[in-house]
Order: structure tokens, then sequence, then C-alpha cells
């Protein structure tokens, strides 16, 4: 029982992450129709911008030496900066192409700043520790929960109540979430592109580095390919939910970060190493039972 | 007219709502082989989501699409196509990248042709048409009213016991309709077909239906002779309001 | 001369294949001969990938785990007799215990990746062709998770090595002429203009009688073929097999160069992959440092990769249907201008 509680939280907090970045990756595709390989490195820039570049295993830090306060300014900062510089630059030209070019340019720009995170920090896995405090348990009822699984659990919950909020009470939030259901209709009403995917891609830079803050609090390393997991994960929560649609992209996010976990602490031992494996093919398998999704938008279906 | 192998095509009750918008209610239509029948209403009158339900692209609930006494509701649209329904675009929907025969030929072969008959087919098709000097042209390349012949001429290549032709003379000068209403004509002989056409040109309807059906708000309001309806109040007042049809305008 | 006529495209990027041979056989180096082996061995994955992204519009980034599926095939059947009950103990007695003739090894492992990519294509394309390509990742990473953790069939994340080598230049040319003439023969096929319809206007296609999904099924299977046969070529040319190899970095260098090319003709999956691989060449060695004279220059290792993405997001800014804009090689003008004059000649004699 204790152990299902325990499983319970950590599927949540999973579950509220994955939801963070499937938010994210739907509110671009929303208003682009671009499904964004690069969020995978807004999370791994974000994190590594806690270093100073070097191809040391335990480099010197750069932002993860300040204080939390400005540490998190500056790497929420950068990594919205980068987000929306990598619109500004790559996706913008591109606007108004079909998706399969886009789908393909995304993958590029991905695979450009992978290479350059490569090149400036060396293809090593780093450790770093960051918040050392938060990774102690905490007593809660009986259970022994790790600060960090709380902490990641309440800022995840936190930021959604706050974008749920911010989409559905304030009139920017109204005009994006109105642009991301039916960018065409919500043109004709006024509703400005320009600003509004800037916008969304702002968001899903902070969304972005809010995580990568997060795990290398959690895992205390760097890799590479650290955002791919969360990203892909993301990628099949938003198809789950139904693509077009943001209350969707949150529930597959919870899907899949539940599943996951569930996974993890009910397989079979010898089974577990296969868990995103499992996943997948669940993943595949939802889609088989609905392929259209979840939540069905009229924005995903074409007019004839 | 002499017909060897008469079909009909019927739409009974059909209801067609989206989120609460009633995009049609209670049609019904009803056309054979031979019939040029003509389907006219105000925008946003339900046309196209009729033409939507008898292609198959959309199902009606509740309703019956009836083809020849089989109820062809539920088919996909695929399946409508390949059982006789054929239909051109009001947006052209060329296969942009194919040659102009390319495109009649993906039409053959969704009835199940050969390549090689398929193909034939559709120069012959686009003979009639006067459209096989392009044939190998790209698609993309061909000037607005050559893309809506092919269009057209595509749905011919499916050889469809009907035909609905959406909006096909939009955009079109007085001489290219002209010679758009000469092929409409030439349809229902030449390719033993009923044929369905939308239109918001008058002079298009007048000058080749048989029949004239009109919606408006997604209901039927009337359908008659092409005359009859061209004097009819109730048309009339949907059409433009409640004064035209009190000065007796014609449409 | 109607057959040449038909044939042409296909015909034209055979002849300049072996064209390229013949130079590289006569006058390269060992080193040069190993390069372009490689990179025909990615023309033929490539070739793979284009029938069906390029007849599709679809992207797959999942083949490369039919590669995958089809090296470590071969591999079971033919590596290492005396290491594999010890490295692979997994393997059930009929691969742990035998080795196979390289002929029959390799036509099993195609077999087995073309029924996984028809089976797979039978789920995968039921989806509409977005959520398809993201399920086509799910595909990839699925085989990448299995087989990277099954370290008692597949010695996990570690290099297998010691298979049989015999994939040199010629043999990959052949591959590559094979892999060039199906992918051609499906192009003119009646199913590939129905897929090609179906990437064209899906609506359109519907309307016209055509399904989206058994084009898509057929041109999948195919495609997981060839990617499989890229799979034995990889295998056995290098004589080395590791499943880390067989993921995205090398999905990304194939996009892009099909990208690059055009994805829409097989002339520019062609293009696109004799470029790249030439620019490719060219930076290894510039990585590995250049003497001018007593200067070393060598750039920093990833850039290679940087060029690479940044040149793929500029062909689609500005050139977004690649080099060769989705055409092929046809016969040069002179040749259809008589051709179209005596077509022209018999039509209007018919009206």
């Amino acid at each position: 029982m204790l152990y299902f509680l325990q499983v319970s939280i950590d599927a949540l907090a999973l579950g509220s992450l994955y939801a963070l970045v499937a938010l994210a990756i739907g509110l671009v595709f929303g208003v682009m129709r671009l499904i964004n390989f690069a969020q995978a490195d807004y999370i791994t820039i974000g994190a590594y911008s806690l270093v100073a570049p070097s191809t040391a295993a335990v480099p010197a830090l750069m932002f993860g030496a300040l204080h939390w306060v400005p540490m998190v300014a500056a790497v929420l900062l950068a990594v919205t900066v980068l987000a929306l510089l990598t619109e500004r630059l790559a996706f913008r030209p591109l606007r108004n192409t079909d998706t399969t070019t886009l789908l393909i340019s995304s993958f590029a720009v991905s695979y450009f700043l992978q290479s350059l995170v490569l090149m400036l920090h060396g293809g090593r896995p780093k450790t770093v520790s960051i918040g050392e405090g938060l990774t102690s348990a905490v007593e809660l009822f009986g259970l022994r929960i790790p600060g960090i699984q709380l902490l990641t659990m309440v800022v995840a919950m936190a930021l959604l109540v706050v974008l749920v909020v911010f989409l559905k009470k304030t009139s920017l939030g109204v005009q994006l979430r109105a642009a991301s259901e039916n960018f065409e209709m919500a043109r004709l009403l006024g509703v400005p592109a320009n600003l509004v995917i800037s916008i969304a891609f702002g968001i899903s830079g902070i969304l972005g580095g809010t995580i990568s803050i997060l795990f290398v609090v959690q895992t205390g390393s760097l890799d590479v390919r650290m955002g791919l997991m969360p990203a892909v994960y993301a990628f099949f929560a938003t198809v789950i939910g139904g693509i077009g649609s943001l209350p969707g992209a949150v529930l597959g996010g919870y899907i899949v970060g539940i599943l996951s976990v569930l996974l993890q602490a009910y397989l079979p031992v010898e089974v577990r190493p296969f868990r995103d494996a499992v996943v997948f093919a669940i993943v595949i398998i939802i889609l088989l039972v609905r392929p259209q999704g979840l939540f069905v938008t009229g924005g995903a279906k074409e007019r004839v | 007219m002499v017909i060897s192998n008469r079909k009909t095509l019927e739409a009974k009750n059909i209801h067609v709502s989206f989120g609460g918008i009633h995009a049609l209610s209670e049609v019904d239509l009803a056309l054979a082989t031979g019939d040029i029948l003509g389907l006219i209403g105000p925008n946003g009158a339900g046309k196209t989501t009729m033409v939507n339900v008898l292609t198959g692209f959309q199902r009606p609930k509740p309703g019956a699409v009836i083809l020849d006494g089989r109820d062809v509701s539920k088919l996909s649209a695929p399946k409508m196509a390949r059982a006789g329904i054929g239909r051109s675009f009001q947006a052209a929907r060329l296969f942009r990248n194919l040659s102009v025969l390319e495109n009649l030929t993906v039409a053959g072969l969704g009835i199940g042709l050969s390549k090689a008959k398929a193909t034939e087919q559709g120069r012959e098709i686009l003979r009639w048409m006067s459209l096989v000097d392009q044939a190998d042209q790209k698609a993309s390349s061909l000037s607005y009213s050559s893309e809506r012949r092919v269009s057209i001429a595509r749905a011919v290549a499916l050889r469809p016991s009907f035909l609905l032709l959406d909006e096909p003379a939009s955009g079109m000068n007085e001489a290219e309709c002209e010679s758009l209403m000469e092929i409409i004509t030439g349809l229902p002989k030449r390719v033993e077909c009923g044929v369905l056409l939308i239109e918001h040109n008058m002079q298009v309807i007048m000058g080749v239906c048989d029949r004239v059906h009109v919606l408006d708000g997604g209901k039927s309001l009337a359908e008659g002779r092409p005359e009859e309806i061209r004097s009819n109040a109730v048309v009339l007042r949907a059409y433009l309001g409640e004064d035209a049809s009190r000065k007796n305008t014609r449409i | 001369m109607k057959l040449l006529k038909s044939s042409f495209p296909g015909l034209s990027l055979i002849l300049l294949l072996i064209a390229g041979f013949a130079i590289i056989e006569l006058l390269g180096s060992a080193s040069t001969m190993r390069v372009a082996t490689e990179a025909l061995i990615r023309l033929v994955f490539a070739v793979g990938l284009y029938v069906f992204s390029g007849n599709s519009g679809i992207v797959s980034f999942g083949h490369m785990s039919f590669v995958a599926i089809a090296a470590y095939a071969t591999t079971w059947q033919t590596c290492c007799a005396m290491l594999k009950p010890i490295t692979m103990p997994g393997l059930p007695p009929f691969l742990k215990d035998e080795t196979y003739p390289l002929l029959n090894s390799a036509l099993t492992s195609v077999a087995l990746a073309g029924a996984v990519a028809f089976v797979s294509g039978l789920v995968l394309m039921r989806l509409a062709s977005l959520s398809a390509s993201i399920a086509t990742l799910a595909l990839l990473f699925i085989v990448n998770t299995v087989y990277s953790n099954w370290t008692s069939v597949t010695m996990g994340n570690s290099t297998i090595v010691g298979l049989p080598v015999y994939v040199n230049l010629q043999v990959a040319l052949v591959a590559a002429i094979a892999a060039i003439v199906v992918a051609y023969l499906f192009q003119i096929s009646a199913w590939g203009l129905k897929l090609r319809a179906t990437r064209e206007d899906e609506v359109a296609a519907q309307a016209s009688g055509i399904s989206l999904y058994w084009p898509r099924v057929i041109a999948f299977t195919i495609s997981g073929v060839i990617a499989g046969f890229a799979g034995i070529l990889f295998a056995h040319s290098t004589g080395t097999v590791s499943i880390n190899s067989f993921f995205l970095s090398h999905t990304f260098l194939i996009v892009a160069m099909i990208v690059v090319g055009g994805m829409r003709s097989l002339a520019g999956t062609v293009v696109g992959v004799t470029l790249l691989s030439v620019v490719i060449e060219i930076f290894r060695r510039a990585e590995a440092g250049i003497s001018l004279g007593s200067i070393e220059l060598a750039i920093p290792p990833g850039s290679q990769e940087m060029i690479l993405a940044l040149s793929m997001l500029l062909i689609l800014i500005f050139r977004k249907d690649g080099i060769m804009a989705g055409r092929e090689i046809t016969l040069p003008k002179w040749c259809r201008k008589h051709r179209a004059t005596s077509e022209r000649r018999a039509d209007t004699a018919i009206q």
C-alpha cells in the first residue's frame, strides 16, 4: 500500500512534467502546425547553461553558481531567448509550408542545436550538483518522498494551473488558445499572428527551462541527449491526446507519465529495461483503437 | 434521350450538424441518369455539405443515401467513388505535381482499370475536352479555367453514374462559361450519368439544368424547373431579401 | 523508343552510377573506394526510404529499425561461430549453434525486415499522415530499446565484430542498381501512381476512388525490404554491427541527403546522397586535420553535423523541393519534341 502511494506520487510528478512538455508541443503545433523536435534541445541547453562550456566531466558552474532565484531566472531567460531565436530564424521563413517540411525542419534545428552542445561541451555525460539539499527525503504521511519529487510535482502543477489560467482568463491567453485551435479563424478575427506565435514559443521556452532545472536537480547529470526522452514522450502524448487539442496534450502527458512510472514499478524486474518500448507499444495500440486521439478538434481535420 | 440503364441517386431526410449548427435538416434530393439537377442557394446554405454527404465525406445523421436501390450512406469516400459517384471540386484540387494525363489515369486506377487502360481512357477524355495538348504538362502549370476542366475530366474518368460538379463556373469569363455549358450539357449522354450542378452563376444554371433545387439555411426551399424557380417568391426572398421579392425581380 | 523514354529516368541514374564507379575503381585510392562503398550502401537505404516517404509525402523516422533487424538477423546466422554461445547465450539453439550460408542468411534477414515492415505498416498506416510519422519514431525507439537491452541476444550496446565481409565496391554498386530498379519500377507502377496521388491531395485521391491505406502499406513494406537489404550490406561491409549506429544520427543523415537532393524524385535521392557524401568526406578529412606546409588546420569536431543541419535548413527555406525539385532525369529536349509532334499527329488523326 505504501509502495503504491509512493508510486502514485512518482506517477503524478512525472505525469505533470510530461503534461508540461506536451502542452509546449501542443501550443506550438496549434499555431504553426509544427511538431517541434527542438523542444528536446531547449531542455538540454537549459540544463547545460548551468555549467561553463568545457569538455570536463565535472565542469565549472556558470548559471549554476548563482543563488537559486537568479539561477532560475537566468536559465529561463536563456532558454526562452533560444526558443524565440529558433522561431525567428528557422521557423518563421517556413511558416506557410506543409507539415512534412515543417517536421523535417524541426528535426534539422534539433540536430543543429545538439551538435552545438556537442561542440561546446563534448559528448561525455557530466556530473553537476545543484540544489543538493533537495534530494534528501521528506517525511509526509508516513511516506519518504525525495524533496525533489515533491518540488517537481508542486512546480509542474503550479505551472499548469498558471498556464490554464493564462489561457482561459487573460486576453492574450485567450487569443493564443483561439489561434492554437484554429489559426486561420483567429487571424481573420484580428489576432496578431507574429505575437501569438512568439508567445507560444516563449512559453515552450519557459517550460523547457523549468524542466531542465528539475531534471538536473533530480539526476545530477548532464547528457547531450537528456531532453530527447521527455520530448519524444511529449510527442506521443500530443498524438494520443489528439493533435490540435490542448487539453488532449495535457491528458496525454499524464497518461504516458503515469504509464511509464507504473510500468517501472510493477513490471517484472527482467522486463524493466524494456519499459520505454512497452510504453511506446501501448501508445501505438491506443492510436490503433482511436487514430484521431482522445480529443478531436475541428482544427485537426481538413475541410473538404 | 434514350438511356440504356437508368439509375437513381436519392438523398432521404438528410440531417448534418456540426456542434450545434444544423448544416442540413430534412433535405430530400433525387436525380436519375440523364438528368441535370441544379443545386443553388445563398452562401452557407449547405450545398457543399450536401455534396460531401453524397460522396461519402460526411455521414448524415440521420438520413440515407440510396444509389440505385442500395443504401450507400455508410460507404467511405473511395468506395462511393468506385460505386459510381464522382465529383469535381470548387478549388479544383488537382494532383499538382502529376501531369494532367496522370491526374485522369489515377481516377481510372481508382475504379480498377489497368494502368494502360486508365491512361488510354484519360487521353480520350482529354481529347473530348480539348485538353489533350496539355496532357504531359504538370497540373500546377495550368490556367485557372483549364484546372477546372481537368477537375471535371478527372471525375469523368471514374465512369460515374452520377457526377457532382461543385461551382465549376466560378471565376470564368463569358466565353469560358459558354464552353463549360457545352461540356456539361454533353455529359449525361457522353458519360451516361446524371449531373448535380452546384452553381452561383445563374446564367449557367438556367442554361443547362432540367430542374433546380434550392437550399437555404440547410433546408430545402423549393424544387422545380428553372423558369419556375427564377420567379418563385420564396426563393427570391432568400437570395435578395424581402424587398426584392415584393418588387418581383428576376434572378 | 517508347520503352527508352519510359525507362530513361531510371536508366540514366544507373548509367551515372556505373560511370562514377568506373572512375573510382580506376583512379581511386583504397580509402576512396571504401568511402564510395559506404556511400553506395547509404544510397540503398536512402532509395528504400524514398520509395515510401518520397512517394507518400509521409516522413518515416523508423526505417533504421528495419536496417537493424536485418543486420542483427544476419549476424545471428553468420557471425562468430565460436563466440556466439558465450556472447549471445540467449539465442535459440538453431541460431546459437549453427552457421548459415551467406546467401540464405541475407535472404531470410531481408525477409524478416520486410515482414516486420508489413506488420508495422498495417498498423501505422491507419493513422493520419502526421501521426504516422510520429508513430514511426515510436517504432524506431521500440526497436532501439529492445535491441539495446536484450543483451543476451544482441550484446546490448556493444559492437559485435567478426562478421564475414563480402561487400566491396562492386557488390555495393550492384546492390545500389538493384535498389534503383525496384524503386523505379514501383514508382511507375499503378500502386506508385496511386500513392503519389495520395501525397498530392488526400481528399481528391479519395474522391477518385483511391484508398489512403493500401498504397501506403505496400510502399512501406517494399521500402522496409530495401532498408533491410541495406542492413545486410552495412553488416557485411564493415564486419561489425552495433545498435547505436542504427538510430537517430544515422536517420538524420539520410533524411538530410534526401531532402537536399529533393524528396519527391529518385534522381533527387541519388543526387542528395552523392553530394552530401562528398561533403561529409571533405569535412571528415578537415576534422582530421589538413597540413598546409607547416600549419595544421583542423575544424572542431561536431562542425560536420552543424553544417549538415544548416544546409538542410537553407535548402528547406530557399529551395523547398531540393536540388532536383521533384524532377527525374528525362530525355533531352530534342528527343522529346520529336516524339511530341508525332504523338500529336496521332491524336489529331483520331479526332
